[in-house]
């Protein structure tokens, strides 16, 4: 087995017991992302790579380790991981994929990113994104698209499509992304790999470059659950300067994860076997419902009517937040700044900075939320949609609890309604791509806790091992611990995420 | 047409108090409104979240909704169970997230109402209190913007632009009155009393030069025409008027102007109709600024980086067991318990330090002069600070507390006075001197020539400040009382032959004569006799 072949823990066991030092580790990391990263048919994951400081990083951990032992230096003590870039980091850029952050470097950390180096990780690089994380493919990057590892000529969902390829093709046993209304967990499943949505305010968002926040949650990308796990337990906890973090302690997400959940019950919405699935995604989330009823879980019919209502609310309530997150971006005290002449004015230099740095799709939210927003309309569509939003997590109130003990412990979905669509295939046709959204946005419409994780294969043309297929669970608020051990009851069922991508 | 026969005045009110917490409205960088940091040079109090970089987050300073809490219960306000925080979308370059934190539906404070003190009128005597009652609509917080400077400082001329972020998300308390003001003489007490009352708080310096408090007046007049036709004027809102004086110009000028702009135009108060418009400090004019101000579309919306703000009932008693004595309180109190008179009480409770000081000088009179009475006391106090040391402080243009005389040195000279060892103008040259030697650890005229201190011994201890008395005694301003010297005085007098006519008029009945014979004694011992102890002497003497 070659070094980036390792699982996180795999490879974090091994630097602990000094078998691989650090810098050996963080060398295959960056070997694997220099040889399938760039030129051409790279996978373009990456946004920027920190070649040296990575490596000098590494040094200084392991003479920590020899010095201290890794345990002191923490549990992720020499481990390769990556982040999307719309996280900040006190070096290197932070661009959101954008034109309009083009050259922008942030003079602070996001406190999850501090979080995984005070941890002993090592940040190898920022992976690509959808603009300001607004898409599905992250073929709205202004620094052009990410390919699936599994079929060059496919998307890898995003928006943190950067982030799930680089795990999938091994350049990182692990990664974070974000997920406003989908984006770690259906790229998870296009890309084959573990995507956990925390519950929100589980996870910190200072340094998270906003775009809708009371939707915005950060969560990690791993190969197996118990990586996922591991991620979770050093990303999670509360943080004074985000007011929307909770106060309370995460319990560990490693200590009972192989321990199966008795008398498990789980809800399948009727939408989630409805026609619009493509009929290999049916057919696995079919032999999934087996999978779990083999072992012994129980399996309820429920109704999530609104589940269908789900995608017209986000797309009212995100754009509304991003339409006034996005508005600082001006070109007046950082940033892409147009040209103006003597003869225009302040407008000229907001619109001008503004058209020439956000590309088409933030646009459209954009005007889409200020819209929204406006008087007159404000009552009609903000306010509706966030009826519609309290109505959906009553919704799920009402499956998880119930007075004689939850009717269901999860909901069980495919991440989202198709394997891995060809790049540009739904480009021209926003509203199909909003669809791909359509399991994943009702997580973060009622805040509850969600994770994609390998369901299977189908066979497609141009992908000769496969393409995987993502099945999503969604669990009550705070309960990701449980809900991890009811996904890995399932990872051990079969063997989808030993699968490598053929590159 | 119909001429007009009368016009009268209405405005509301809006205040932009910012208030002196150390930190910010949602982050730690510090604040100019706190005294520490008014100073700074520009863009140095700022921080991720001020500038509005990307990833930053607000997060609430409890502070300053405990200060904005102080206020509105001084208002008489209702403080709000639940409220929240609400976005503001506009550009502008001083504005760094291009929308402000405000609240939007649900104001911290509302429904408030103050009586504030008048000046009497000329036709009024000077006892008279006159009051009246303000309505306040509402008092909520927000962040303030940056300032955006069209020259360097200094003065230097540039073609651009540029900003300074070290006001950017001061917290603001914006408090909002109901148009209950007739003229500007209200207003600017109202503005008075309400920057006195944050003073009181300690919610702020209440420095206008330095912006802590701005003003925004909307004014019209109704105008009542000779045919009986009542005709309201539009709206004017004035923008950021930040000292009384221009308060006063603005509203004065709009009342004046009003009536003529509507003979010209014939626009009358409506939807549409209201506009801004900024003050000419040079010119004394109001010049147009905007003219539409529905024009506007704020796009306000629940900021869902912030999480509402629920005021339990312990957490507004506590904030309410904050709440100080407020200065028309204090002014009553001191009517009711030391007998003063209303201008008085007004002018000792005018102003946060001198109120204070006036109270530790009753407490002092107290400590110093074992059985007096506290309202005697006050009645003392009262008038030491405000003849001796008004006198001064105008002369000076400082505040009394800022004199150099101490509470305790004033509350010593009552003492002498009291037990008759000075007269009043010693009394006043002492006042003269204490002042003089400026600082409350007893200045060069206090202290003792002593050998320079030992480096082991406090500064305190190496140098025991002189007594008032002492100092009284140097300057010879105690009151001779010895019976010896005052006879040979009053000898001397009674034998000049200039005084025979009179002495004959007192020996005749004619008692009321013998303030001449005691004012030649007072004149001839240079100040320093007793004049009660003269006068017994004489009646003596003259065997009454």
């Amino acid at each position: 087995m070659e070094l980036h072949d390792h699982t996180l823990i795999q490879l974090r066991d091994a630097i602990a017991r000094r078998e691989v030092s650090s810098e050996e580790a963080i060398r295959a990391s960056l070997a694997r992302i220099d040889s399938l990263d760039t030129g051409e048919n790279g996978l373009n994951a990456f946004l920027e790579v920190f070649h040296d400081r990575a490596l000098d990083d590494a040094r200084a951990i392991d003479r920590r380790i020899a010095a201290e032992g890794a345990e002191a230096v923490g549990p992720l003590a020499g481990v390769p991981v990556a982040i999307k870039d719309n996280m900040c980091l006190d070096h290197g850029r932070t661009t959101c994929a954008s034109r309009i952050l083009e050259n922008y470097e942030s003079p602070y950390t996001a406190t999850a990113v501090q979080r995984l180096i005070d941890a002993g990780a090592v940040i190898v690089g920022k992976t690509n994104l959808d603009e300001f994380a607004m898409g599905s493919s992250t073929e709205h990057s202004a620094f052009g698209p990410t390919l699936n590892p599994w079929d060059r000529a496919r998307a890898p969902g995003g928006s943190s499509g950067g982030s799930a390829a680089a795990v999938a093709a091994r350049m990182v046993p692990g990664a974070l992304g974000s997920d406003t209304g989908g984006s770690i967990r259906q790229p998870a499943g296009l890309c084959g790999v573990v995507g956990v949505k925390p519950t929100y305010g589980r996870v910190s968002r200072y340094g998270l470059v906003a775009f809708a926040s009371s939707l915005d949650q950060i969560g990690p990308f791993a190969r197996n659950c118990a990586d996922a796990a591991l991620l979770m337990n050093v990303i999670t906890g509360h943080d004074p300067l985000d007011s929307t973090s909770v106060d309370f302690e995460a319990p560990d997400h490693l200590t009972e994860l192989e321990r199966p959940l008795e008398g498990l019950r789980l809800g399948v919405p009727r939408l989630a076997r409805s026609d619009q699935n493509h009929p290999e995604v049916a057919r696995i989330f079919e032999s999934a419902i087996e999978a779990y009823s083999g072992l012994g879980a129980e399996i309820v019919d429920i109704e999530l009517p609104l589940m269908k209502s789900g995608v017209a609310a986000y797309y009212i309530v995100a754009p509304a937040e991003a339409s006034s997150n996005l508005a600082r971006y001006d070109g007046v005290r950082y940033g892409r700044r147009a040209e103006i002449g003597p003869n225009d004015d302040l407008v000229a230099l907001y619109a001008r900075s503004r058209a020439e740095g956000f590309g088409s799709e933030v646009q459209r939210r954009i005007m889409l939320g200020t819209f929204a927003l406006s008087s007159g309309y404000y009552e009609a569509y903000y306010n509706t949609a966030l009826k519609t939003r309290r109505l959906i997590k009553n919704e799920f109130d009402a499956v998880f609890a119930d007075a004689s003990g939850p009717r269901v412990h999860a909901v069980l979905t495919p991440s989202s309604p198709e394997p891995a669509f060809k790049l540009g295939a739904k480009l021209d046709d926003p509203l199909a791509m909003y669809l791909e959204d359509i399991y994943t946005v009702t997580a973060n419409l009622a805040g509850v806790a969600g994770v994609s994780i390998p369901g299977g294969f189908v066979d497609l043309p141009g992908a000769p091992k496969g393409l995987p297929v993502g099945l999503q669970l969604l669990c009550p608020t705070f309960a990701e611990a449980s809900m991890l051990r009811i996904a890995r009851m399932f990872e051990k069922t079969g063997d989808w995420n030993s699968r490598a991508p053929e590159l | 047409m119909a001429e007009i026969k009368s016009v009268e005045l209405k405005v509301g009110l809006e205040v932009h108090v910012e208030l002196a917490t150390r930190t910010k409205m949602f982050t730690r960088a510090p604040s100019p409104a706190h005294p520490d940091y008014d100073d700074s040079p520009p863009n140095t109090l700022i921080d991720p979240l001020v500038l509005g970089l990307p990833g930053a987050l607000p997060v609430m300073n409890r502070e300053a909704v405990e200060m904005s809490m102080l206020v509105g219960l001084a208002l008489g306000c209702e403080i709000a169970e639940f409220t929240k925080w609400d976005r503001k979308s506009y550009y502008y370059p001083d504005l760094p997230k291009n929308y402000q934190i405000s609240q939007y539906d649900l104001p911290l404070c509302y429904d408030g109402s103050v009586y504030i003190p008048l000046p009497p009128t000329p036709e009024e005597d000077d006892e008279h209190e006159r009051h009246k009652r303000i309505g306040i609509i509402r008092a909520h917080l927000e962040e303030d913007s940056g300032k955006l400077l069209h020259e360097l400082p200094g003065g230097h001329a540039i073609d651009y632009s540029v900003v300074d972020f070290n006001r950017a998300g001061t917290p603001l308390l914006e408090i909002v009155t109901q148009p209950d003001f007739v003229n500007a003489d209200e207003v600017v007490a109202f503005a008075q009393f309400l920057r006195n009352i944050c003073r009181f708080l300690g919610v702020s310096e209440g420095v206008m030069q330095k912006g802590h408090m701005r003003f925004e007046p909307n004014i019209n007049t109704i105008i009542t025409l000779d045919d009986g036709h009542i005709v309201k004027t539009p709206i004017v809102e004035i923008k950021n008027l930040n000292s009384f004086r221009s308060l006063r110009g603005a509203i004065e000028y709009e009342f004046k102007e009003q009536p003529e702009r509507w003979k010209k135009d014939g626009k009358e108060m409506g939807p549409g109709a209201k506009s801004t418009r900024g003050w000419d400090d040079v010119k004394l004019v109001t010049l147009m600024q905007r003219e539409k101000e529905d024009a506007h579309d704020y796009r306000y919306f629940p900021d869902p980086d912030l999480i509402p703000v629920q005021v339990s009932r312990e957490w507004k008693e506590k904030v309410r067991e904050r709440l100080p004595e407020l200065p028309h309180v204090r002014a009553r109190r001191y009517i009711h318990d030391y007998a003063l008179h209303a201008k008085e009480a007004a002018a000792l409770t005018d102003e946060h330090d001198v109120c204070l000081f006036y109270e530790e000088t009753v407490e002092a009179i107290v400590q110093a002069i074992p059985g007096v009475l506290s309202d005697r006391a006050g009645r003392l106090a009262a008038n030491m600070i405000l003849q001796q040391g008004a006198k001064r402080a105008n002369e000076q243009a400082v505040l009394v507390n800022e004199l150099g005389i101490t509470p305790g040195q004033i509350a010593e000279i009552v003492k002498l006075r009291e037990e008759e060892k000075i007269g009043s103008s010693a009394a006043d040259e002492l006042f003269g001197l204490l002042c003089e030697s400026g600082g409350s650890d007893g200045g060069s005229a206090l202290r003792a020539e002593s050998p320079p201190a030992d480096k082991e011994d406090t500064a305190q201890r190496a140098v025991p400040p002189m007594t008032v008395e002492a100092l009284a005694e140097q300057h010879n301003l105690l009151q001779v009382r010895d019976e010896g010297q005052l006879d040979a005085w009053i000898d001397e007098v009674l034998a000049d032959p200039a005084n025979a006519k009179t002495v004959e008029d007192v020996k005749g009945g004619k008692t009321a004569a013998i303030g001449r014979l005691v004012g030649g004694v007072m004149k001839r011992s240079g100040g320093a006799a007793d004049a009660k102890a003269v006068r017994e002497r004489l009646e003596e003497k003259l065997g009454g």
